[in-house]
């Protein structure tokens, strides 16, 4: 019976099944002189076992902390370029060792890719053996059941044929698979039959489930990142923007998406409001943001609206946008030398590092005469002078103004590479202005030289939005799902034998022995449903006794019996 | 809703009950190490079958199951003689599980009964603690450093009290309800934050899911963690032994359950929590796909849970590996404890991510 061992020593079959050398253990003899055949079997009968497996998880575990320690060109650009400023010497190596984007880098799909491989080089011979074991019968019973972990005995009025018959039928009704020494194997024995009888394959079914989903886990996620796409846009209370390729501020199409795979919609920011905590600890963190869109799903198409909120994104032609920032954009008049109203509208600023949306940004002028106009500035939606300085106090615009500097000059559009509409080039151009002029709404800035006035005339929200489409995304869903069902599977199941045999006494009647086994034990039930058993067993055979004859329904009170002990 | 800053003060109230209580029955647990009943029976007589006899009992092989409990308390005659038990010799200080609860700890002794009436009544005070901070800021009370260590403490305490009372292990309480002490009494005196309003990206029922099955398998985790470094003591004790260089009959180990019986527990609180945790993952990447936009972008926290999880996952992974059973096994589990950690103390409140909500001022 090579099958006994600690029940619970083996969570995941495979080492327990392979424990003949395969899994376990260090590899047999190299395989000199094989050829390139053996040396490919050697390759991949170590990549599968248990214990490479282990050394990879361990390595991916390893190779994402970096992921984790440094800033990573996805998610953090600007910390990769601080981080290249900040350490010039070192950055280089860091970055030809793909450590500012470890979840890309080829060393560390190496890593998952060979512990997959491992994984299916695991799952599935498992596979077909349990399609195999579940055709098989159970083993014979072994000759000495009170070695078994688990072992009762008793003696019983009836003969040992009777009893054996009887307790099949007991474990018949609990589902348990039997086999008898009549179901062929070995010489039937007139003087000490047994039955064997097994339960549980659903354990290595949760098993294989788990491993098969995270499989499906990283297919989805390769589905994403060839068919999906992400993008950002920033939009202006009352403005609009399509979902085209032109009108995006960033797009990151999926490697199989181009273009012209977006989805034709229109969405109109109607109004944008933040509430935010105004008294105590947290006066000025956010209470809740609010945006309320109208959108088309295809050109022409009905005008609906919506209420955009953090957690709550928009799905729209099979794509999901998302609220995930806000900002203010100031409204400047600007009237240049010839008295023309050459720029009239929102800008968006950015805010910075400062807190209370402290907001920079640019206003520029290409089309104003005699030169063209620019302005660098800041705009404070609660402004407080500190020391001569202007500080926001709060992030609600209760008492908003510009501080501008003016620019004149060329500024240098129609040359060199192209500009961020957040940065202003000064190279050509001479400032106009001294200091910052400070404006609040309805003031003017009259430039010198008559070269026009600027009029802060007042200011919306923008909100940054996010475009989503992740074609993966349900089937990772379903997939993680099927890994959590199948994990639970495989960690509450257990697969367990039980044994009986019944021997003839001497002075008739017989002895039973009943002999149990869980051959992985997880939740650790089996002790008692063991001893449930025992007792059902025994019960059943005095009443079959008692009856004269062997009675093959379990009696009531047995019934109960049995109850009580699995209540317990 | 407005904060009900009244019922925030009840829960601070209960919350320094449980701690003192909790306090108590770690007292009462070390007195029982101290004075209680000595334990580690010499195993008794194996009892033989006798053929004439209705039911021949096969002994409870060696000691194992049999020897805590007086013959008064044998399962009345006429049951199966049941052996189900660990191996021979094993010290009996987890009794017979065939002895119900209740009796097993009024069998225990005093000082046993004392600890075990605290820490439940220490477990209910913290319950109604945690419970009450929930009603005072009308959401799942776990939305800053603070509430997460309370309530995973109190996961970890009713945890705990259930593995007791399930396994019989009060031999671990010591250790166990002085971590959570430890833990809690931190939490207290270093992180305390008065009960508030969360920023919108946390007001969300997908935070009740999440944080609720992160902070659960956190609790979970803590008292694997505390059963793993006592499986490393008391494994390097027998090394020791088995070297010569300690004596055998240390007092405390001779109480403490067998290797065995540590190893077992761990894996299968380690394989209650593994699920929670994977649930936790799942849940939190629909939410952020849900706040974000995708429902997974390497966020530093993102990226710590998936590394606990690998290191859990290699923890069951090594127990099924010749060569890594046993002490390597824990270490691994410890390492993903120490992961788990590492993300809720460095990573959340030190590298900036989308999961800054700390709270830690």
């Amino acid at each position: 019976m090579t099958d006994v061992r600690i029940p619970e020593a083996d969570p995941f079959d495979a080492a327990a099944d392979e424990q003949d050398g395969r899994l376990a253990g260090p590899p047999a003899a190299a395989p000199g002189g094989l050829g390139l055949a053996g040396w490919l079997r050697w390759a991949w009968r170590q990549l599968t076992s248990m214990r490479v497996a282990l050394v990879l998880l361990f390595l991916l575990a390893v190779g994402s902390v970096p992921g984790s320690i440094l800033p990573q060109q996805g998610t953090d650009a600007a910390g990769v370029q601080q981080y290249y400023a900040a350490h010039p010497a070192l950055a280089p190596w860091l970055s030809r060792l793909g450590l500012f984007n470890v979840f890309g880098a080829p060393w560390f799909a190496a890593i998952y890719l060979l512990l997959f491989a491992s994984l299916v080089g695991c799952v599935v011979p498992r596979t077909f053996r349990l399609v195999g074991s579940a055709r098989a019968l159970p083993p014979r019973a072994p000759r000495h059941l009170t070695r078994l972990p688990h072992s009762a005995e008793y003696s019983v009025a009836l003969g040992p044929q009777d009893a054996v018959r009887v307790a099949g039928q007991v474990l018949a009704g609990h589902g348990f698979r039997l086999r008898g020494p009549a179901d062929g194997g070995g010489s039937p024995d007139a003087a000490e039959p047994w039955v064997s009888a097994e339960k549980g394959y659903l354990r290595e079914v949760g098993n294989l489930l788990f491993h098969l989903a995270l499989l499906g886990v990283l297919v989805s996620v390769a589905l994403g990142g060839l068919f999906g796409y992400k993008a950002d846009r920033l939009l202006v209370q009352g403005s609009t923007f399509a979902d085209t390729a032109s009108d995006l501020d960033e797009f990151y199409p999926g490697r199989l998406v181009s273009a012209a795979d977006l989805g034709p919609f229109t969405i109109t920011l109607d109004s944008f409001e933040a509430s935010y905590i105004t008294s105590g600890s947290q006066r000025g963190q956010p209470s809740s943001f609010d945006a309320q869109v109208s959108y088309t799903a295809h050109p022409g198409g009905p005008v609906r609206s919506d209420q955009l909120e953090v957690n709550r994104p928009l799905s729209v032609d099979g794509a999901k946008v998302y609220l995930i920032g806000h900002g203010y954009a100031p409204e400047f008049r600007v009237t240049d030398g010839r008295g023309q109203v050459v720029y009239n509208g929102p800008t968006p600023f950015i805010s910075g590092s400062s807190g209370n949306f402290l907001s920079e940004g640019v206003v520029k002028v290409p089309d104003a005469q005699p030169e063209q106009l620019g302005f660098t500035g800041i705009f404070v939606p609660t402004a407080v002078d500190v020391d001569g300085t202007l500080q926001s106090a709060f992030p609600a615009a209760d008492n908003p103004v510009v501080s501008l500097i003016a620019y004149a000059g060329n500024l240098g559009e129609n040359s060199g590479p192209a500009q961020s509409v957040y940065q202003l080039d000064t190279a050509g151009m001479h400032q106009l202005t001294a200091n910052p002029q400070v404006l609040q709404v309805g003031q003017s800035l009259k430039l010198p030289n008559g070269q026009g006035t600027l009029t802060f005339t007042g200011y919306v929200p923008w909100v940054s939005l996010a475009i989503t489409h992740d074609p993966g995304q349900i089937p990772a869903l379903i997939c993680g799902i099927a890994a959590l069902g199948g994990l639970l599977l495989s960690f509450m199941m257990r697969r367990r034998r039980v044994f009986v045999r019944a021997r003839a006494e001497s002075g008739g009647g017989s002895t039973v022995r009943v002999g149990g086994l869980a051959r992985t034990d997880a939740s650790g039930g089996f002790e008692a449903e063991f001893a449930s058993l025992a007792d059902e067993l025994r019960s059943v055979h005095r009443a079959a006794a008692a009856g004269g004859q062997a009675d093959p329904e379990p009696d009531p009170q047995s019934e109960a019996e049995h109850r009580q002990h699995e209540g317990k | 809703m407005p904060i009900n800053l009244a019922l925030g003060h009840v829960s601070n109230d209960f919350m320094i009950a449980a701690l003192l209580l909790y306090s108590l029955s770690v007292l009462a647990f070390a007195g029982d190490f101290a004075f209680g009943r000595p334990r580690r029976t010499q195993p008794t007589a194996v009892l033989r079958p006798a053929k004439a006899a209705a039911m021949a009992a096969v002994g409870a092989a060696g000691a194992g199951a049999a020897s805590a409990i007086p013959a008064s308390a044998s399962p009345a005659a006429g049951a199966p003689a049941v052996n189900s038990g660990p191996p021979a010799g094993t010290p009996d200080s987890m009794p017979a599980l065939a002895v119900p609860p209740l009796r097993a700890i009024r069998q225990a002794g005093r000082w046993v009964q004392a600890a075990m009436a605290l820490a439940a009544a220490g477990v209910s005070a913290h319950t109604v603690a945690v419970v009450t901070r929930g009603l005072a800021v009308h959401r799942a009370p776990w939305g800053n450093m603070y509430e997460f260590v309370t309530a995973l403490t109190c996961f970890a305490a009713i945890f705990f009290l259930f593995v007791m009372i399930r396994y019989r292990a009060w031999a671990l309480g010591v250790f166990v309800m002085g971590a959570v002490v430890v833990a809690l009494g931190l939490a207290e005196t270093l992180i305390y934050t008065a009960a508030g309003d969360l920023v919108p990206a946390l007001q969300s029922y997908w935070l009740s899911i999440h944080v609720t099955a992160m902070t659960v398998a956190t609790g979970i985790f803590f008292v694997a963690a505390v059963l793993g470094c006592i499986y490393l003591a008391v494994d390097r004790y027998d090394r020791r032994v088995a070297a010569g260089k300690a004596a055998p009959g240390n007092g405390i180990v001779s109480r403490l359950p067998s290797i065995e019986q540590l190893d077992r527990l761990t894996y299968r609180t380690i394989v209650f929590g593994f699920p929670v945790w994977t649930f936790g993952v799942i849940a939190g990447a629909i939410w952020a796909d849900q706040a974000w936009g995708r429902y997974w972008g390497w966020d530093p926290v993102e990226t710590w849970a998936f590394i606990t999880w690998v290191l859990y996952a290699a923890f069951l992974h090594a127990r099924a590996t010749a060569g890594w059973r046993g002490r390597r096994a824990h270490y691994v589990q410890l390492l993903g404890f120490a992961s788990l950690m590492f993300n809720i103390l460095v990573v959340q409140v030190f590298i900036a991510g989308l999961h800054s909500y700390a709270g830690v001022s």
